[in-house]
């Protein structure tokens, strides 16, 4: 083979969302693909999936996905025995290992106070910076998959569209940064987006969110009539009716808005089929979309993958894990990757191998996207002259509420959320603060306390861990109970749960950040994963004006439980992971999985990595594609416009191929 | 003894067609994790009682007016928390930290579909409906249809 004739026209890094998408949109137009993919393959049967969440002591986001915790619990290991990343092939970030050491955790975080000091009996949360403001040394807690179809097995579905302001935050309120996309462009990106997924969605039922810039193009239709809503939606949309908040809360840091806004609810689109699409199902409303939907009638990236490979032209190559994007001046000319495999008995083995393209497509996961640019060169690093790559780090860090209704609203029935309040997600105090959407769940407490396990041992043992069941009177012990009695209190106290989820559009900032772990002066690892690579460091931490925006919500949550007439329990603890204090109240965020910003899309090279088509600034004939290109994280989840960007990539890499 | 603890109907425990067999299951599990003699006791103080309601049984075996219940209380709550959890709870373990004890495993895929807590919340196991798409904008059917024993007939 000669070095002119590469192997492939497009080298894809990465089978999620964005890769396979891609690898369909080229595969279609007749272009020879490779996808490199670092896990495992895409089983036979999502069977094996459902298999491991039935068995999996702890249903996290990730249990139903390989080389995950033991199915045998202990003293020691509660949650079962968890492998140290550095004798796996392809670690990742996971609940179960959030806050841990290294010999535990895939990402190397600061520690939490409660993990560093666990016998102290006076937990505390990191200080403030008193020159900022901001909270440094937090954990970033979002997690992912690397396996064939990406961590979108395991997204929940919401298919939201940003608004006009979410894109333009600078420009309007003078705060984070601009997108380089018009809304216009992004509203028929959208609309592929929204085909190719099967949102189920009525725009007549999103119209009264113009009040916040959510526009459609003239006479656009979604794919499939809207998901209907739950006896929790309803419950909550009759009890705000004509509730107004202010813009901000006294005592703001930088302004203030006393503009009264409307509270309301709107069903959400969902990735979900209320008629058969593509060959998939009906949502049955299984209440599991995350860690996994047993019936695939919820898109997942697989969907799209099997689109591929039936173009005849994809070809996937699993257990892959590139490590090396060789660049010669302005161009890529080869990826080197390991191809790993383990025998009978568990061994890990790898042999090196290289590929070349025309084009390259890193499509590996914000994290993976910056982790491999900074891997290259032998550690030098490509497309950086910017210096972002890497930086501004960012999640919907994710405010948990939660509440008993005062009559039976029944939980944990239909999709995992069908509605929220989207009403509250732009505004004049987008100066001040970070925005926010509120996520309706229909899964009782099952997010905020472990439940119906919580509860349910509660009554039988006689303890306290779900608040609802405080000693008689106020003192002695809480209550035990067996037979009907068990019955009747447990039904009480699940059909009455509910929680609301919000989620923050939060501040990119350049030194929350992924870098390699390695020693500075001598360029070798401190921590590697099971092929030897270093593993990715995270600098994480939070500024007031995302801070501000929880002390809002807390507050809106409040007001909703009040028109409903519902008891809150809302607790935040202190010294663990997640947990922090501003203007001396502890809150606590949880990682909503929507991982954005690590090479961020802009005009000017100086201060961005890619461009609007997410095409390296740096590198002419690679593309870095996927939510770490977002400059901000705005108030949608990310999923739907990561592939409406992925669209617009492949017409631009289709471009570049001459075609 | 089972449908006394756990206040649903034998016929829910164990059907008369019964191709599951989770009570046997159940039995051996619990027989291998704390001794046969232990169950063999604990069946006999129930045998003594079988003919009281169905709620004094389980107030009587649960011990749940004492203020430390016995190990074989404590066998008891096990058993009611694997019929309605699918998984197993070492007895007087407790949670802490505001969450359940860890379970040691949970006992089968089966188990878990099976829970009954999921009937008491009148819904469907968590990654296993049977129910149709919209049913969630409905109110769902009665506790009382989801096989909960409100007789007072003895557990059997």
């Amino acid at each position: 083979m000669s070095a002119s004739t590469p192997q492939y026209d497009v080298v894809i890094i990465g089978a999620g969302v964005s890769g396979n998408l891609i690898a369909k949109e080229l595969g279609l137009a007749g272009k020879k693909v490779l996808i490199l993919e670092a896990g495992l393959s895409v089983p036979d049967s999502r069977e094996e999936y459902m298999e491991n969440f039935y068995l999996a002591l702890a249903k996290t986001p990730e249990s139903p996905y390989p080389a995950l915790a033991g199915r045998k619990g202990s003293q020691s290991e509660p949650v079962g025995h968890l492998d140290n990343p550095a004798t796996m092939p392809t670690p990742r970030a996971t609940v179960l290992t959030l806050g841990k050491s290294p010999n535990i955790s895939y990402l190397v975080q600061q520690e939490p106070f409660n993990e560093l000091h666990p016998k102290d009996p006076n937990p505390q949360n990191p200080p403030e910076d008193p020159k900022t403001g901001d909270v440094r040394g937090l954990q970033f807690s979002s997690t992912y998959e690397r396996n064939g179809g990406g961590t979108s097995w395991h997204w929940l579905g919401t298919s939201l569209r940003e608004l006009e302001n979410d894109i333009r935050l600078k420009t309007k309120y003078g705060h984070g940064e601009d997108w380089p996309l018009d809304y216009t462009e992004l509203q028929e990106l959208w609309g592929l987006a929204e085909k190719e997924i099967g949102v189920a969605a009525s725009v007549a039922q999103q119209e009264p969110l113009e009040v916040v810039g959510l526009k459609y193009l003239s006479g656009y239709q979604y794919p499939m009539q809207a998901i209907p809503t739950s006896l929790v939606d309803q419950a909550v949309s009759s009890a705000v009716a004509g509730l107004q908040v202010p813009g901000t809360l006294p005592n703001t840091p930088g302004g203030e808005d006393p503009t009264l806004y409307d509270v309301f609810v709107s069903p959400t689109p969902q990735g979900r089929n209320s008629e058969p699409y593509d060959d998939r199902r009906v949502c049955a409303g299984n209440t599991n979309c995350i860690p996994i939907c047993p019936i695939q009638a919820k898109w997942d990236p697989t969907v799209t993958l099997g689109k591929a490979l039936d173009t005849n032209k994809v070809t996937v190559s699993y257990q892959s894990v590139a490590y090396n994007v060789a660049v010669d001046g302005k161009n890529a000319t080869r990826v080197d990757y390991y191809q790993w495999s383990r025998d009978d008995r568990g061994n890990l083995t790898k042999v090196s191998k290289s590929v070349t393209g025309k084009l390259y497509v890193l499509a590996c996961h914000a994290i993976e996207n910056a982790k491999l640019l900074l891997l290259s060169n032998s550690q030098k690093g490509i497309a950086n002259s910017s210096d972002q790559v890497g930086r501004n780090l960012m999640d919907h860090p994710l405010y948990l509420t939660w509440a008993l209704a005062p009559q039976p609203i029944f939980g944990y029935r239909g999709p995992l959320a069908t509605s929220g309040i989207e009403s509250l997600r732009d505004g004049e105090f987008r100066k001040y603060r970070s925005s926010f959407r509120m996520e309706i769940g229909n899964e009782g407490w099952n997010f905020s306390k472990g439940d119906p396990y919580t509860t349910t041992m509660d009554f039988i043992q006689g303890t306290n861990n779900s608040n609802v069941n405080p000693p008689p009177g106020g003192s002695g012990q809480p209550v035990r109970l067996g037979g009907l009695k068990l019955v009747q209190q447990l039904n009480n106290i699940f059909t009455r749960q509910f929680r609301i989820g919000c989620m923050f559009d939060q501040s990119p900032l350049a030194e929350n950040r992924v870098t390699l772990d390695v020693d500075k002066s001598t360029g070798k690892p401190n921590n590697v994963d099971g092929l030897g690579l270093p593993r990715p460091k995270v600098e994480y931490g939070l500024d007031p004006y995302t801070m501000e925006g929880f002390r809002m919500a807390a507050y809106v949550c409040s007001k909703v439980y009040e028109r409903m007439g519902a008891t809150e329990f809302t607790k935040n603890e202190v010294g663990g992971a997640g947990d922090f204090t501003y203007q001396g109240v502890n809150y606590h965020y949880y990682g909503a999985g929507h991982i954005v910003g690590t090479h961020r899309m802009g005009v000017d090279p100086k201060g961005s990595v890619v461009d609007a088509s997410q095409r390296s600034h740096d590198v002419q004939n690679m593309w870095i594609v996927g939510s770490g290109s977002f400059p901000t994280v705005c108030t949608a989840n990310p999923t739907l416009t990561l592939l409406g960007l992925a669209f617009k990539s492949a017409r631009s890499i289709l471009a570049a191929l001459g075609s | 003894m089972s449908a006394a603890l756990t206040g649903f109907q034998s016929s829910v425990l164990k059907p008369a067609l019964d191709p599951l067999d989770l009570a046997h299951e159940y039995y051996v599990f619990a027989a291998a994790q704390v001794g046969e003699p232990a169950m063999t006791t604990l069946l006999n103080a129930y045998r003594a009682i079988k003919t009281q309601p169905a709620q004094q049984i389980a107030d009587t075996l649960l011990e749940t007016s004492s203020v430390s219940p016995s190990a074989q209380a404590q066998l008891a709550q096990s058993i009611v928390a694997m019929w309605y959890l699918g998984s197993w709870y070492v007895p007087g373990v407790l949670g802490g930290g505001g969450f359940a004890p860890p379970p040691l495993q949970v006992i089968s895929s089966v188990a878990y579909t099976n829970g009954l807590v999921w009937r008491v919340m009148q819904s469907h196991p968590m990654g296993y409906s049977a129910f149709t798409f919209g049913y969630w904008s409905q109110q769902p059917a009665p506790l009382s249809s989801f096989g909960v024993n409100t007789g007072n007939g003895g557990g059997k």
